[in-house]
């Protein structure tokens, strides 16, 4: 091994951990338990719990049938559709919660206005607002992890069920979801993490309203200048949690990359 | 007596030719040194978000008259500068819209000089335009969907809690967004969803049509006074006290009147 090599490695290590200490130095341990419990710490800690839950639902009820036909269907234009699903993962989220805006604002949104009128919807400053900011940046995590494992299994098993009788809905249930399985748990982790972390689209389209829209990361950025032991230990549960899913993932996300 | 003479005559021309060349150079240094000292180089003003379009026009103006300086901002809400100047930021000049936080940068030893009040400004209500919820006055706030307030560490934020303590409005929690800075706080009324802002009244001013205003009688409103302060650190400290000369001379003041600034009230 060069010696330049682990030299530069080493750096690069250096670099991702010195942060993690600069947070956790700075970290008022012996007040973690009074800053949790303020009221904008314990909102935006069920905020996010329950806007990251729904976008990774919904990430699964949308995101599982388009996986599957992005990746069994043939049909014109189909990587161009696949192109605008991953669109939100490269997008800074705070174009994306600007797009949203101009397309379920009351005031000047594309849809906004007729939702509003015929249904009383309004998405814009409401919790289902930034449940719908953290669904358009965690699906497409879902999409592509549940395509790869369609695409990746062995059909044959499908063949074979289907000329012993099953009918394709018993299929999908009984052969297809338990193979594509781990991708499936892998693509909802990454997206309820993604979904948890979100901030720009947030921000910009939902507002920053405590109990309502103020979710963790928004909580972090506004406290920061005002409490900044509350910040920061919400920063290490978010932290936390991220290790977590980490873990959770090691086998069945990094197993995936290492065989592939 | 001869060498005497000689030497006499040499210090008699060297004497001369130093006393022109002095007078020649103090003949073209006159009126350079009765204008200013040359002024160049460049400086970072960080000043509050409420500043920003006056402090464009001023920084044009005083590049022009200067020609060779750059007036550099860096624009946010002035609790958000005040952490970033503790921070180590590079700044010159810290224009803040509150004492607080220009006392914060004091405490912490990054200014060093008696802060100046430099102008003032009140709080205004801002509505979608046409004010289709007709609100007519602080109290109508309450009654809202959703109310565009800053957050309580901005200045816009902490004036517009005194004010509406003060005047006893009551606004829900779950019914206040808030703004990282004054100009975020508009925005939500301007292209989003809120119904009502508490901002300053040069910042609906400068959004023009794009909103309507209903003005806060001044007996039910806050007096938020700016003060400016050259940040000890500066690299170019006679660039930063010329900037806070210009803001404060009668050319400074005229432009910030013309924005709607409020004179500094003489205690």
């Amino acid at each position: 091994m060069p010696l330049i090599a682990v030299l530069l490695a080493l750096v690069a290590v250096a670099f991702f951990v010195l942060p993690l200490i600069g947070l956790l130095q700075r970290a008022p341990w012996s007040d973690v338990w009074d800053d949790l419990s303020t009221p904008a710490a314990r909102d935006a800690m069920k905020l996010s719990l329950v806007c990251s839950l729904w976008a990774t639902g919904l990430s699964i009820l949308f995101g599982v049938p388009l996986a599957y036909v992005l990746a069994r269907a043939e049909f014109p234009g189909r990587s161009l559709v696949r192109a605008l699903v991953v669109l939100p993962m490269v997008l800074p989220p705070v174009v994306g919660g600007v797009a949203l805006l101009y397309a379920f604002s009351v005031n000047n949104g594309l849809v906004g206005g007729w939702l509003h009128d015929t249904f009383d919807i309004q998405l814009t400053f409401s919790t289902s607002g930034a449940v719908l900011a953290e669904t358009f940046v965690a699906m497409p995590f879902l999409v592509i992890t549940v395509e790869a494992g369609l695409r990746l299994m062995d059909r044959r098993y499908e063949d074979a069920a289907a000329t012993l009788g099953a009918n394709r809905w018993t299929v999908f249930r009984r052969v297809t979801l338990p193979l594509i399985g781990p991708s499936l748990f892998a693509g909802a982790a990454l997206a309820w993490a993604r979904a948890l972390g979100e901030f720009g689209a947030t921000l910009t389209f939902a507002g920053n309203i405590q109990g309502r829209t103020q979710t963790m990361p928004l909580a972090i950025y506004l406290l920061l200048e005002s409490q900044q032991g509350t910040a920061i230990v919400l920063s290490l549960v978010l932290l936390a949690v991220s290790i977590i899913v980490l873990v959770a993932l090691r086998d069945r996300w990094f197993g995936a990359v290492r065989e592939s | 007596m001869r060498k005497f003479l000689r030497r006499f005559a040499v210090l008699t021309v060297v004497g001369v030719l130093v006393a022109a060349l002095a007078a020649s150079t103090a003949v073209a240094e006159a009126p350079a040194a009765k204008k200013a000292p040359k002024l160049s180089g460049s400086i970072t003003v960080s000043a509050a978000a409420s500043l920003t379009e006056v402090f464009a026009k001023m920084g044009a103006d005083f590049q022009k008259l200067n020609k060779g300086t750059t007036i550099a901002f860096n624009y946010a809400a002035s609790s958000a500068l005040a952490t970033q100047i503790q921070g180590g930021a590079p700044a010159d000049v810290f224009a803040s819209a509150d004492g607080a936080n220009t006392q914060k940068v004091v405490a912490s030893g990054q200014v060093t000089a008696d802060p100046i009040d430099f102008t003032a400004n009140k709080l205004t209500i801002v509505v979608k335009k046409g004010n289709p919820k007709s609100v007519k006055s602080l109290a109508d706030l309450p009654k809202l969907g959703v109310v565009s307030l800053c957050a309580a560490a901005v200045p816009c934020g902490k004036y517009a809690t005194q004010m509406l303590a003060q005047d006893g409005v009551t606004i829900p929690t779950d019914k206040i967004t808030l703004g990282q800075d004054v100009k975020t706080t508009l925005t939500a009324v301007q292209s989003g969803d809120a119904d009502a802002a508490l901002v300053y009244a040069t910042d609906a001013k400068a959004a023009g049509t794009t909103i309507t205003e209903v003005k806060i009688p001044a007996s039910l409103n806050v007096l938020a006074v700016y003060p400016i302060a050259p940040i000890a650190s500066s690299q170019n400290a006679k660039l930063a006290d010329a900037w806070i000369a210009y803001v404060i001379s009668p050319a400074g003041q005229k432009t910030l009147a013309q924005f709607g600034f409020l004179p500094v009230p003489t205690t």
